[in-house]
């Protein structure tokens, strides 16, 4: 089903080197890291290397070069200089567009849990109505869609391996999916802030197999 | 007008009273320059609590309140206080200066205008006291600042509205004095950069400012008279708050920068004795990123919880803004080529400024892409860029301009030695701490984190950070020192950098009424970049 996804979007699993992420959709957010960073290393370059070259090559030297040409500009390489960076900003913003619909868009079989954030802590509640604090539990390779809200003040849900987070806004319900492909506890952590224990509202996700979640789930909260 | 007697006693030698009932801009200058660089100092100071908290995960040095309290006064302080109010003292001894005027169109508002700011100073020193800690950052959201946890937000409220008046008292008397005290022959078009970058920094203000007050009193509302904007349980929307907040605090950032691309345009062209490149181009990027600046605000919001088109119509108004700027960066590379380059102190803060605003600039289009933003969002990596702009672009340029100006400020030559050791300090020292602070964001760790769990990674990249923030404090404290140093340095003439711009044609320290003689007039053709002919 991801590999589906994946190749709407023109294949960006391939281009992030073939590897199955820890969590899905962190290979999104590694595809569009990818992109921007050899397009700003390249800027940079084009820009930082005539710099250094024309600050070696036009320093004052007395009786040599004592006063520079009287250049006012050139119209043909401003106008490159606007049109070229146009285009490159509009395809990432474009890109961006792409990925960012992906990262969004909780598969159809997603898995639902509630997510209330409250200072400073989280509970989670199960479609039959089971409930944890600080620890969510999810079967490994099962897409989950968070429906986040807060009791008291602004919080936001990040999960690190997967790449994604969204704020946990009293008064309304906001969503996010992610999917872990291994097992094993991974931290969440709180990204907005939201006072003295900020920094300590972390939750565990709990990666099981299948199996084990079925029957934690049935286990009386 | 009393004061336009010719009283020739430089400003160094003014009374205690003078200064209080001082109408002249350019004494105003330096009370906003004093003030700034005091309040400078003090966030700086908190930023290295802050820092030293961070090296090794668990709670050393503060508690996890005071540490929210230094987060929110280190950001507010460094936001208002420096990378906006230094430029105040620009605008007060510059514009005059730069257009060939007399003094401002309305010296008393103007006298006014820096007692507001000097009274929000005080209330600022009040959040000190313990009981009075402001923990709510410095942006404020609801609904955490209704609550008793985020500290005095009647104290924020307050400060703000200080802040706003000093604000629009400055905006509206310096428009006017812009619009109409230009010496004759003095285009709109033919005025500095630097006057261009200070006006469309002041007419952002005068445009958002309004939004921000109208935000803040709202909060104040909601906190002690129990209105309902903000707070959801009794319908508000804390959202609402959000997009009022970064309607005028994106636009802001530009109110920090222009000015330092001012700076750079002078001191690039007159170091390298060349006329600035693409000139008209430059004066219209400006104006475009002000205006472009208004159309961005929710790239802060992209996580929100607002809807995903706005997220995405917002994305691509917020990258168009990297066209006008790249116009800038690529301009001054350009006025370098065949230029004949002195390597003086401002200049060496002029191009560190422009190769780091490179990298604060290339970092800031990945956030305004909501696909990278999803993960990095309120990271460190979010904090690394925003200081390669602030405390690298904007700081290295308030110094570069600073440092430019002294001698005619002063009259007198700073020691270019200590100047020239405080810049590759703060270049080296910055470069480590806010690089390693995109790195450890890109690794996850959260901002405005008082503690964090022992990832060995994290650990390592804030130790790295902790090195780099005590050789970054370094070279500003030689910065401090060659100021000081430089108040008994030798005297200077008119133009020690051989600039041929109107601020530079008269006396150094400029007497009272400004020129040695009144009004001034430039000849036909006239421009401040006159090299190379
Ligand atoms: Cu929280
Ligand atoms: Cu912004």
């Amino acid at each position: 089903m991801m590999e589906t996804l994946l190749f709407v979007s023109g294949g960006p699993l391939a281009w992030a080197g073939g590897k199955t992420p820890v969590a899905y959709p962190a290979q999104f957010w590694d595809q569009i890291f990818n992109i921007w960073l050899v397009i700003a290393v390249v800027i940079y370059l084009l820009v930082a290397l005539p710099m250094i070259y024309f600050m070696a090559k036009y320093r004052y030297r007395k009786g040599v070069n004592e006063v520079g040409a009287h250049e006012e500009g050139s119209l043909g390489i401003e106008i490159l200089w606007t049109v070229v960076p146009l285009i490159i900003v509009i395809y990432l913003a474009t890109q961006s567009f792409a990925n960012y619909t992906q990262q969004r868009t909780a598969p159809a079989d997603s898995l639902p849990v509630k997510v209330q954030g409250m200072m400073w802590a989280w509970s989670f509640e199960y479609p039959n109505g089971k409930k944890s604090i600080n620890d969510l539990y999810v079967p490994v390779g099962k897409p989950v869609k968070l429906l986040l809200t807060s009791t008291d003040v602004v919080h936001a849900f990040h999960i690190p391996e997967a790449k994604t987070m969204e704020d946990a806004v009293p008064g309304r319900v906001t969503t996010m999916w992610f999917q872990f492909n291994k097992t094993g506890d991974f931290r969440a952590f709180c990204r907005e802030y939201c006072g003295t224990l900020h920094s300590m509202m972390l939750a565990t996700i709990k990666v099981v197999s299948q199996e084990e979640f079925d029957k934690w789930l049935q286990q009386p909260s | 007008m009393q004061e336009a007697v010719a009283v020739q006693t430089p400003w160094y030698r003014a009374s205690f009273k003078e200064w209080v009932l001082t109408t002249d801009h350019k004494k105003i200058a330096i009370l906003y320059a004093v003030t700034s660089l005091v309040f400078f100092a003090v966030a700086g100071l908190m930023g290295m609590v802050i820092r030293l908290e961070l090296t090794s995960p668990g709670m050393q040095y503060v508690s996890p309140d005071f540490y929210n309290y230094l987060l929110t006064g280190h950001g507010a302080v460094l936001l208002l206080w420096w990378a906006i109010a230094f430029w105040g003292a620009f605008t007060n001894f510059l514009i005059p200066l730069m257009i060939g005027a007399r003094d401002v169109a309305f010296p008393r508002l103007n006298q006014l205008s820096y007692w507001f700011f000097f009274s929000a100073s005080i209330l600022v020193l009040i959040t000190l006291i313990p009981s009075q800690n402001i923990k709510m950052m410095w942006t404020g959201y609801p609904p955490f600042s209704l609550h008793d946890g985020a500290g005095p937000t009647a104290l924020y409220v307050f400060i703000i509205w200080l802040i706003a008046g000093s604000t629009l008292g400055t905006g509206v008397n310096f428009i006017t004095t812009v619009l109409r005290m230009r010496a004759k022959g003095i285009t709109l078009g033919g005025m500095n950069l630097m006057v261009h970058g200070l006006m469309a920094s002041i007419v952002i203000q005068l445009l958002g400012v309004p939004a921000f007050v109208g935000a803040v009193t709202m909060l104040f509302l909601d906190k002690y008279i129990g209105t309902g904007f903000f707070n959801p349980a009794v319908g508000g929307d804390p959202i609402l708050y959000q997009h009022l907040f970064w309607f005028y605090s994106h636009p802001a950032v530009y109110v920090m920068i222009l000015p330092a691309f001012g700076v750079f345009s002078e001191v690039i062209s007159t170091m390298s004795r060349k006329p600035i490149f693409g000139r008209k181009s430059m004066v219209i990027a400006l104006w475009a990123i002000a205006i472009l600046g208004f159309e961005v605000w929710a790239h802060h919001m992209f996580t929100s919880g607002m809807p995903d088109w706005l997220r995405i119509v917002m994305s691509y108004t917020t990258v168009l803004i990297a066209v006008p700027t790249g116009i800038k960066i690529f301009n001054w590379a350009a006025t370098l080529h065949k230029g004949a380059i002195r390597f003086h102190t401002p200049m060496l803060f002029t191009l560190g400024g422009i190769f780091m605003f490179l990298i604060g600039g290339l970092t800031g289009i990945p956030l305004a892409l909501p696909s990278f933003d999803i993960h990095v969002h309120d990271s460190h990596f979010v904090v690394g860029h925003f200081h390669y702009v602030l405390a690298m672009a904007v700081t290295f340029g308030a110094f570069s301009g600073a440092y430019f100006w002294y001698p005619k400020v002063t009259g007198r030559m700073f020691p270019e030695g200590l100047g020239k050791a405080s810049f590759w300090l703060m270049l080296v020292g910055s470069n480590i701490f806010y690089f390693t602070q995109m790195m450890v964001g890109i690794a996850g760790m959260p901002r405005r984190y008082a503690d964090y769990p022992a990832i060995p990674e994290w650990v390592k990249l804030n130790e790295i950070q902790t090195v780099g923030a005590f050789i970054l404090a370094a070279g500003v404290l030689l910065t401090f020192v060659a100021w000081i140093r430089g108040l008994k340095g030798p005297r200077v003439e008119r133009s020690p950098w051989g600039s041929p711009s109107l601020e530079w044609t008269t006396p150094s320290p400029p007497p009272p009424q400004n020129f040695d003689k009144l009004p001034v007039e430039v000849p036909p053709g006239w421009s401040p970049y006159h090299y190379g002919r």
